[in-house]
Protein backbone atom coordinates (compact mmCIF):
# COMPACT_ATOMS: atom_id res chain seq x y z
CA UNK A 1 0.00 0.00 0.00
CA UNK A 2 2.80 2.39 0.88
CA UNK A 3 5.75 2.06 -1.47
CA UNK A 4 7.68 5.13 -0.46
CA UNK A 5 7.84 6.21 3.18
CA UNK A 6 9.43 9.29 4.67
CA UNK A 7 10.51 8.75 8.23
CA UNK A 8 11.47 11.67 10.45
CA UNK A 9 13.46 11.48 13.64
CA UNK A 10 15.31 13.67 16.07
CA UNK A 11 16.76 10.65 17.85
CA UNK A 12 13.98 10.05 20.34
CA UNK A 13 11.59 7.10 20.47
CA UNK A 14 13.31 5.44 17.55
CA UNK A 15 12.13 1.95 18.49
CA UNK A 16 8.44 2.94 18.45
CA UNK A 17 8.82 4.79 15.15
CA UNK A 18 10.67 1.87 13.52
CA UNK A 19 8.05 -0.61 14.77
CA UNK A 20 5.11 1.38 13.38
CA UNK A 21 6.88 1.98 10.07
CA UNK A 22 7.61 -1.72 9.65
CA UNK A 23 3.91 -2.43 10.26
CA UNK A 24 3.07 -0.22 7.28
CA UNK A 25 5.25 -2.18 4.89
CA UNK A 26 3.74 -5.04 2.91
CA UNK A 27 6.24 -6.54 0.51
CA UNK A 28 8.78 -4.08 -0.85
CA UNK A 29 9.20 -0.42 0.07
CA UNK A 30 11.60 2.45 -0.03
CA UNK A 31 12.17 4.09 3.36
CA UNK A 32 13.78 7.53 3.43
CA UNK A 33 14.89 8.58 6.89
CA UNK A 34 15.34 12.33 7.23
CA UNK A 35 17.26 14.16 9.95
CA UNK A 36 17.10 17.93 9.97
CA UNK A 37 19.97 19.98 11.32
CA UNK A 38 18.18 23.02 12.69
CA UNK A 39 20.41 25.94 11.85
CA UNK A 40 18.46 28.81 13.37
CA UNK A 41 19.96 30.41 16.47
CA UNK A 42 18.82 33.42 18.49
CA UNK A 43 20.20 36.92 17.86
CA UNK A 44 23.52 37.54 19.65
CA UNK A 45 24.64 33.91 19.47
CA UNK A 46 28.41 33.98 18.84
CA UNK A 47 29.23 32.87 15.27
CA UNK A 48 31.79 30.28 16.37
CA UNK A 49 29.31 28.76 18.82
CA UNK A 50 26.71 28.58 16.03
CA UNK A 51 29.21 26.73 13.82
CA UNK A 52 30.01 24.40 16.72
CA UNK A 53 26.29 23.71 17.26
CA UNK A 54 25.79 22.84 13.59
CA UNK A 55 28.81 20.52 13.64
CA UNK A 56 27.52 18.80 16.80
CA UNK A 57 24.02 18.41 15.37
CA UNK A 58 25.43 17.04 12.10
CA UNK A 59 27.50 14.46 13.99
CA UNK A 60 24.49 13.57 16.13
CA UNK A 61 22.32 13.23 13.01
CA UNK A 62 24.80 10.85 11.38
CA UNK A 63 24.74 8.62 14.47
CA UNK A 64 20.93 8.67 14.57
CA UNK A 65 20.59 7.82 10.86
CA UNK A 66 23.08 5.00 11.28
CA UNK A 67 21.07 3.61 14.21
CA UNK A 68 17.84 3.91 12.24
CA UNK A 69 19.31 2.06 9.26
CA UNK A 70 19.94 -0.97 11.50
CA UNK A 71 16.21 -1.16 12.26
CA UNK A 72 15.40 -1.43 8.55
CA UNK A 73 18.08 -3.91 7.58
CA UNK A 74 15.49 -6.33 6.23
CA UNK A 75 14.81 -7.97 2.85
CA UNK A 76 12.61 -5.93 0.53
CA UNK A 77 13.39 -2.61 2.20
CA UNK A 78 15.48 -0.05 0.40
CA UNK A 79 16.68 2.33 3.16
CA UNK A 80 18.02 5.78 2.36
CA UNK A 81 19.44 8.41 4.72
CA UNK A 82 18.80 12.07 4.14
CA UNK A 83 20.30 14.93 6.12
CA UNK A 84 19.27 18.52 5.45
CA UNK A 85 19.71 21.87 7.13
CA UNK A 86 16.94 24.28 7.92
CA UNK A 87 13.59 24.52 9.63
CA UNK A 88 12.38 21.00 10.56
CA UNK A 89 8.71 21.36 9.54
CA UNK A 90 9.52 23.14 6.25
CA UNK A 91 12.22 20.64 5.30
CA UNK A 92 10.01 17.62 6.06
CA UNK A 93 7.24 18.97 3.84
CA UNK A 94 9.76 19.87 1.12
CA UNK A 95 11.37 16.41 1.20
CA UNK A 96 7.95 14.73 1.09
CA UNK A 97 7.03 16.82 -1.96
CA UNK A 98 10.36 16.38 -3.77
CA UNK A 99 10.56 12.65 -3.14
CA UNK A 100 6.84 12.13 -3.84
CA UNK A 101 6.43 9.86 -0.83
CA UNK A 102 3.18 8.07 -0.01
CA UNK A 103 3.30 8.61 3.73
CA UNK A 104 5.23 10.54 6.36
CA UNK A 105 5.87 8.79 9.68
CA UNK A 106 6.72 10.95 12.66
CA UNK A 107 6.55 10.86 16.44
CA UNK A 108 4.20 12.94 18.52
CA UNK A 109 3.34 13.09 22.17
CA UNK A 110 4.74 16.21 23.76
CA UNK A 111 3.02 17.38 26.92
CA UNK A 112 0.91 20.55 26.76
CA UNK A 113 3.66 22.46 28.59
CA UNK A 114 6.29 21.27 26.11
CA UNK A 115 4.06 22.12 23.16
CA UNK A 116 3.64 25.67 24.41
CA UNK A 117 7.28 26.15 25.30
CA UNK A 118 8.98 24.30 22.47
CA UNK A 119 6.36 24.20 19.70
CA UNK A 120 5.34 21.12 17.77
CA UNK A 121 6.92 20.14 14.45
CA UNK A 122 4.26 17.47 13.82
CA UNK A 123 1.42 20.00 14.14
CA UNK A 124 3.07 22.27 11.56
CA UNK A 125 3.68 19.36 9.17
CA UNK A 126 0.06 18.17 9.48
CA UNK A 127 -1.16 21.50 8.10
CA UNK A 128 0.94 21.48 4.91
CA UNK A 129 1.95 17.91 4.13
CA UNK A 130 1.34 16.73 0.55
CA UNK A 131 0.49 13.15 1.60
CA UNK A 132 -0.85 10.92 4.36
CA UNK A 133 0.79 11.23 7.77
CA UNK A 134 1.17 8.60 10.45
CA UNK A 135 1.70 10.20 13.84
CA UNK A 136 3.18 7.70 16.24
CA UNK A 137 2.14 8.34 19.82
CA UNK A 138 5.43 8.22 21.71
CA UNK A 139 6.30 7.48 25.33
CA UNK A 140 5.46 10.93 26.69
CA UNK B 1 13.43 61.23 33.92
CA UNK B 2 14.81 61.93 30.43
CA UNK B 3 18.30 61.33 31.76
CA UNK B 4 17.28 57.91 33.09
CA UNK B 5 15.68 56.92 29.75
CA UNK B 6 18.81 58.07 27.90
CA UNK B 7 21.05 56.09 30.26
CA UNK B 8 18.93 52.94 29.97
CA UNK B 9 19.05 53.34 26.17
CA UNK B 10 22.82 53.78 26.33
CA UNK B 11 23.11 50.69 28.53
CA UNK B 12 21.16 48.55 26.05
CA UNK B 13 23.06 49.89 23.02
CA UNK B 14 26.41 49.45 24.74
CA UNK B 15 25.47 45.86 25.66
CA UNK B 16 24.73 45.04 22.03
CA UNK B 17 28.00 46.70 20.95
CA UNK B 18 29.93 44.71 23.58
CA UNK B 19 28.39 41.36 22.65
CA UNK B 20 28.70 41.82 18.88
CA UNK B 21 32.26 43.20 19.20
CA UNK B 22 33.29 40.22 21.35
CA UNK B 23 31.87 37.93 18.66
CA UNK B 24 33.70 39.71 15.82
CA UNK B 25 36.93 39.82 17.87
CA UNK B 26 36.96 36.11 18.79
CA UNK B 27 35.75 35.00 15.37
CA UNK B 28 38.51 36.78 13.49
CA UNK B 29 41.15 35.94 16.06
CA UNK B 30 40.34 32.27 15.44
CA UNK B 31 40.66 32.86 11.67
CA UNK B 32 44.11 34.37 12.18
CA UNK B 33 45.07 31.60 14.63
CA UNK B 34 44.03 28.98 12.07
CA UNK B 35 46.09 30.65 9.37
CA UNK B 36 49.09 30.73 11.72
CA UNK B 37 48.81 26.96 12.09
CA UNK B 38 47.39 26.77 15.62
CA UNK B 39 45.45 23.54 16.09
CA UNK B 40 41.72 23.73 15.40
CA UNK B 41 41.12 21.89 18.70
CA UNK B 42 42.97 24.52 20.73
CA UNK B 43 41.25 27.31 18.80
CA UNK B 44 37.82 25.73 19.12
CA UNK B 45 38.08 25.12 22.86
CA UNK B 46 39.51 28.56 23.56
CA UNK B 47 37.04 30.35 21.31
CA UNK B 48 34.00 28.70 22.86
CA UNK B 49 35.35 29.22 26.39
CA UNK B 50 36.18 32.88 25.84
CA UNK B 51 33.53 33.79 23.27
CA UNK B 52 30.57 34.05 25.58
CA UNK B 53 32.56 35.41 28.55
CA UNK B 54 34.35 38.30 26.90
CA UNK B 55 31.61 40.83 27.83
CA UNK B 56 31.98 40.05 31.56
CA UNK B 57 35.76 40.14 31.26
CA UNK B 58 35.73 43.40 29.31
CA UNK B 59 33.37 45.11 31.73
CA UNK B 60 35.36 43.88 34.76
CA UNK B 61 38.62 45.19 33.31
CA UNK B 62 37.16 48.51 32.16
CA UNK B 63 35.34 48.97 35.47
CA UNK B 64 38.59 48.36 37.36
CA UNK B 65 40.60 50.67 35.13
CA UNK B 66 38.02 53.43 35.50
CA UNK B 67 38.02 53.16 39.28
CA UNK B 68 34.73 51.26 39.72
CA UNK B 69 36.33 48.03 40.88
CA UNK B 70 33.33 46.92 42.96
CA UNK B 71 31.19 47.14 39.82
CA UNK B 72 33.56 44.74 38.06
CA UNK B 73 33.61 42.24 40.95
CA UNK B 74 29.83 42.52 41.23
CA UNK B 75 29.42 41.82 37.51
CA UNK B 76 31.58 38.70 37.74
CA UNK B 77 30.01 37.19 40.89
CA UNK B 78 26.51 38.26 39.82
CA UNK B 79 27.02 36.69 36.39
CA UNK B 80 28.12 33.43 37.93
CA UNK B 81 25.06 33.20 40.20
CA UNK B 82 22.76 34.20 37.30
CA UNK B 83 24.46 31.74 34.91
CA UNK B 84 23.65 28.75 37.10
CA UNK B 85 20.47 29.72 38.92
CA UNK B 86 18.94 31.94 36.24
CA UNK B 87 20.14 30.68 32.87
CA UNK B 88 20.23 26.96 33.63
CA UNK B 89 16.97 27.36 35.54
CA UNK B 90 15.23 29.01 32.57
CA UNK B 91 16.75 26.53 30.09
CA UNK B 92 15.64 23.49 32.13
CA UNK B 93 12.12 24.91 32.51
CA UNK B 94 11.79 25.66 28.78
CA UNK B 95 13.58 22.59 27.36
CA UNK B 96 12.09 20.17 29.90
CA UNK B 97 15.42 18.68 30.85
CA UNK B 98 19.13 19.12 30.28
CA UNK B 99 21.13 15.91 30.32
CA UNK B 100 24.83 15.72 31.00
CA UNK B 101 27.57 13.11 30.93
CA UNK B 102 29.23 12.30 34.25
CA UNK B 103 32.79 12.82 32.95
CA UNK B 104 32.20 16.31 31.58
CA UNK B 105 30.04 17.35 34.51
CA UNK B 106 32.57 16.18 37.07
CA UNK B 107 35.46 17.94 35.32
CA UNK B 108 33.68 21.25 34.63
CA UNK B 109 31.74 21.28 37.88
CA UNK B 110 34.78 20.48 40.04
CA UNK B 111 36.68 23.26 38.27
CA UNK B 112 33.83 25.74 38.80
CA UNK B 113 33.54 24.80 42.47
CA UNK B 114 37.32 24.88 42.93
CA UNK B 115 37.41 28.30 41.27
CA UNK B 116 34.74 29.63 43.64
CA UNK B 117 36.64 28.28 46.62
CA UNK B 118 39.91 29.81 45.36
CA UNK B 119 38.15 33.18 45.10
CA UNK B 120 36.61 32.83 48.56
CA UNK B 121 39.99 31.85 49.99
CA UNK B 122 41.73 34.94 48.61
CA UNK B 123 38.80 37.14 49.63
CA UNK B 124 39.44 36.10 53.26
CA UNK B 125 42.74 37.99 53.13
CA UNK B 126 41.07 41.23 52.06
CA UNK B 127 41.88 42.77 48.68
CA UNK B 128 42.67 40.43 45.81
CA UNK B 129 46.28 41.14 44.85
CA UNK B 130 48.68 40.10 42.10
CA UNK B 131 49.70 36.91 43.97
CA UNK B 132 46.09 35.71 43.85
CA UNK B 133 45.97 36.81 40.21
CA UNK B 134 48.95 34.63 39.30
CA UNK B 135 47.33 31.59 40.99
CA UNK B 136 44.03 32.29 39.22
CA UNK B 137 45.53 32.69 35.75
CA UNK B 138 47.68 29.57 36.26
CA UNK B 139 44.55 27.67 37.33
CA UNK B 140 42.77 28.79 34.15
CA UNK B 141 45.70 27.65 31.99
CA UNK B 142 45.44 24.26 33.74
CA UNK B 143 41.70 24.13 32.98
CA UNK B 144 42.29 24.99 29.32
CA UNK B 145 44.87 22.21 29.15
CA UNK B 146 42.30 19.77 30.58
CA UNK B 147 39.72 20.89 28.01
CA UNK B 148 42.13 20.59 25.11
CA UNK B 149 43.20 17.11 26.30
CA UNK B 150 39.57 15.99 26.54
CA UNK B 151 38.76 17.46 23.11
CA UNK B 152 41.78 15.73 21.52
CA UNK B 153 40.65 12.39 22.95
CA UNK B 154 37.12 13.02 21.67
CA UNK B 155 38.39 13.97 18.19
CA UNK B 156 40.63 10.89 17.97
CA UNK B 157 37.71 8.60 18.87
CA UNK B 158 35.48 10.37 16.34
CA UNK B 159 38.11 10.03 13.62
CA UNK B 160 38.45 6.28 14.20
CA UNK B 161 34.67 5.78 14.10
CA UNK B 162 34.33 7.76 10.88
CA UNK B 163 36.99 5.62 9.22
CA UNK B 164 35.07 2.46 10.15
CA UNK B 165 31.64 3.41 8.91
CA UNK B 166 31.03 4.26 5.29
CA UNK B 167 28.68 7.21 5.15
CA UNK B 168 26.18 7.32 2.34
CA UNK B 169 24.07 10.23 3.49
CA UNK B 170 22.56 12.74 1.11
CA UNK B 171 23.61 16.10 2.48
CA UNK B 172 23.03 19.70 1.60
CA UNK B 173 26.04 20.99 -0.37
CA UNK B 174 27.26 23.78 1.92
CA UNK B 175 28.62 21.16 4.32
CA UNK B 176 31.46 20.41 1.95
CA UNK B 177 32.89 23.91 1.94
CA UNK B 178 35.37 23.37 4.78
CA UNK B 179 39.05 22.41 4.81
CA UNK B 180 40.24 24.96 2.30
CA UNK B 181 43.75 26.37 2.74
CA UNK B 182 43.71 29.51 4.83
CA UNK B 183 45.97 32.52 4.82
CA UNK B 184 45.92 35.57 7.06
CA UNK B 185 43.91 38.22 5.32
CA UNK B 186 43.91 41.90 6.09
CA UNK B 187 40.16 41.84 6.63
CA UNK B 188 40.56 39.50 9.62
CA UNK B 189 43.22 41.74 11.15
CA UNK B 190 41.02 44.79 10.59
CA UNK B 191 38.03 43.03 12.18
CA UNK B 192 40.10 41.97 15.20
CA UNK B 193 41.01 45.62 15.71
CA UNK B 194 37.41 46.76 15.13
CA UNK B 195 36.16 44.08 17.56
CA UNK B 196 38.69 45.08 20.20
CA UNK B 197 37.96 48.79 19.87
CA UNK B 198 34.21 48.08 19.94
CA UNK B 199 34.67 45.98 23.04
CA UNK B 200 36.61 48.70 24.84
CA UNK B 201 34.23 51.50 23.82
CA UNK B 202 31.13 49.37 24.49
CA UNK B 203 32.38 48.30 27.93
CA UNK B 204 33.34 51.88 28.79
CA UNK B 205 29.85 53.13 27.80
CA UNK B 206 28.23 50.26 29.67
CA UNK B 207 30.20 50.91 32.86
CA UNK B 208 29.51 54.65 32.58
CA UNK B 209 25.76 54.18 32.13
CA UNK B 210 25.71 51.58 34.92
CA UNK B 211 27.52 53.85 37.38
CA UNK B 212 25.40 56.89 36.44
CA UNK B 213 22.14 54.95 36.70
CA UNK B 214 23.17 53.61 40.10
CA UNK B 215 24.00 57.08 41.32
CA UNK B 216 20.72 58.62 40.04
CA UNK B 217 18.63 55.77 41.46
CA UNK B 218 20.60 55.91 44.72
CA UNK B 219 21.61 52.26 44.65
CA UNK B 220 25.13 50.93 45.29
CA UNK B 221 27.31 50.26 42.23
CA UNK B 222 27.80 46.72 43.52
CA UNK B 223 24.06 46.02 43.13
CA UNK B 224 24.19 47.44 39.60
CA UNK B 225 27.03 45.07 38.79
CA UNK B 226 25.48 42.06 40.54
CA UNK B 227 22.20 42.32 38.67
CA UNK B 228 21.91 44.70 35.72
CA UNK B 229 25.36 44.32 34.20
CA UNK B 230 25.66 40.68 35.28
CA UNK B 231 22.45 39.69 33.53
CA UNK B 232 23.19 41.93 30.54
CA UNK B 233 26.70 40.61 29.93
CA UNK B 234 25.39 37.05 30.28
CA UNK B 235 23.05 37.36 27.28
CA UNK B 236 25.43 35.27 25.08
CA UNK B 237 25.40 32.50 27.70
CA UNK B 238 21.61 32.69 27.87
CA UNK B 239 21.06 32.38 24.11
CA UNK B 240 23.67 29.63 23.73
CA UNK B 241 22.52 27.61 26.76
CA UNK B 242 18.83 27.91 25.98
CA UNK B 243 19.07 27.17 22.26
CA UNK B 244 21.48 24.26 22.75
CA UNK B 245 19.20 22.77 25.43
CA UNK B 246 16.24 23.08 23.04
CA UNK B 247 18.23 21.45 20.24
CA UNK B 248 19.25 18.58 22.53
CA UNK B 249 22.92 19.60 22.70
CA UNK B 250 22.95 19.06 26.43
CA UNK B 251 26.70 18.95 27.05
CA UNK B 252 27.15 22.27 25.29
CA UNK B 253 24.35 23.70 27.41
CA UNK B 254 25.76 22.93 30.86
CA UNK B 255 29.36 23.15 29.60
CA UNK B 256 28.83 26.74 28.43
CA UNK B 257 27.63 27.84 31.85
CA UNK B 258 30.27 26.03 33.89
CA UNK B 259 33.07 27.04 31.51
CA UNK B 260 31.91 30.62 31.60
CA UNK B 261 31.82 30.69 35.41
CA UNK B 262 35.37 29.39 35.60
CA UNK B 263 36.55 32.00 33.07
CA UNK B 264 34.66 34.85 34.77
CA UNK B 265 36.46 34.39 38.07
CA UNK B 266 39.91 33.21 37.06
CA UNK B 267 40.31 35.67 34.17
CA UNK B 268 37.57 38.25 34.88
CA UNK B 269 38.97 38.93 38.34
CA UNK B 270 42.47 37.46 37.85
CA UNK B 271 43.57 39.76 35.02
CA UNK B 272 42.41 43.07 36.62
CA UNK B 273 44.05 41.93 39.89
CA UNK B 274 47.37 41.64 38.06
CA UNK B 275 47.39 45.40 37.54
CA UNK B 276 45.71 46.68 40.69
CA UNK B 277 44.35 45.36 43.98
CA UNK B 278 40.71 44.42 43.66
CA UNK B 279 38.89 45.50 46.82
CA UNK B 280 36.51 43.04 48.45
CA UNK B 281 33.24 44.24 49.94
CA UNK B 282 32.22 42.60 53.19
CA UNK B 283 28.88 41.45 51.77
CA UNK B 284 30.63 39.88 48.79
CA UNK B 285 32.67 37.76 51.17
CA UNK B 286 29.86 36.88 53.57
CA UNK B 287 26.93 36.57 51.16
CA UNK B 288 27.51 36.81 47.36
CA UNK B 289 30.49 34.44 47.08
CA UNK B 290 28.91 31.84 49.44
CA UNK B 291 25.66 32.02 47.42
CA UNK B 292 27.69 31.47 44.25
CA UNK B 293 29.26 28.36 45.79
CA UNK B 294 25.88 27.23 47.14
CA UNK B 295 24.16 27.36 43.71
CA UNK B 296 27.11 25.49 42.19
CA UNK B 297 26.66 22.69 44.75
CA UNK B 298 22.86 22.84 44.37
CA UNK B 299 23.21 22.32 40.61
CA UNK B 300 25.34 19.23 41.16
CA UNK B 301 22.90 17.79 43.72
CA UNK B 302 19.90 18.40 41.43
CA UNK B 303 21.62 16.82 38.44
CA UNK B 304 22.83 13.78 40.38
CA UNK B 305 19.45 13.26 42.05
CA UNK B 306 17.65 13.24 38.68
CA UNK B 307 19.85 10.65 37.02
CA UNK B 308 22.38 13.02 35.45
CA UNK B 309 19.88 15.53 34.16
CA UNK B 310 18.51 18.84 35.27
CA UNK B 311 14.77 18.53 34.93
CA UNK B 312 11.98 21.11 35.00
CA UNK B 313 11.52 20.85 38.78
CA UNK B 314 15.26 21.37 39.24
CA UNK B 315 15.04 24.42 36.98
CA UNK B 316 12.23 25.87 39.07
CA UNK B 317 14.24 25.27 42.27
CA UNK B 318 17.22 27.09 40.75
CA UNK B 319 15.06 30.02 39.59
CA UNK B 320 13.38 30.25 43.00
CA UNK B 321 16.84 30.31 44.61
CA UNK B 322 17.83 33.21 42.37
CA UNK B 323 14.68 35.17 43.18
CA UNK B 324 15.25 34.67 46.94
CA UNK B 325 18.89 35.73 46.56
CA UNK B 326 17.97 38.83 44.55
CA UNK B 327 15.27 39.80 47.04
CA UNK B 328 17.56 39.41 50.05
CA UNK B 329 20.47 41.18 48.35
CA UNK B 330 18.46 44.14 47.05
CA UNK B 331 15.89 44.71 49.79
CA UNK B 332 17.24 43.16 53.00
CA UNK B 333 21.02 43.23 53.05
CA UNK B 334 21.80 46.50 51.22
Amino acid sequence: MYDKILLTTMGEYMDEIIEHTLNLIQGEAEVICIYIVETSVPFLTPKKVKEMMIDELTAKGKDILEDMSKGFDKPGINFRKLMVKGNPADEIVKAATDEEVDVIVMGTGKSIVDKHLLGSVSEKVVHSAPCTILLVRTAN
Amino acid sequence: MLEIIALVGLLIISLIIVIKSADVFVDNLVEIGGALGISQIILGVTASAIGTSLPEFGSAVIASLSGSTELGVGTVIGSNIWNIAGILGISAVVAGSIRTGSEGLTRDWLMTLGTGLILLFFMLFGDITWTAAVVMIAAYCFYLWLLIKAQKKHSDEDGQEKEKESQNIDETPEKLEKNSEKTINKKSIAFVIVGFVGLVIGCRLMVYSGVELASIAGIPAMIMGLFTLAIGTSIPELVVTLSSAMKGLHDLSIGTVLGSNTFNILIGIGVPALFMSVPVERLSLTFDAPVMIFVTILLFVLVRKSNMKLNRVGGIILLATYIVYAFLRIFVLT
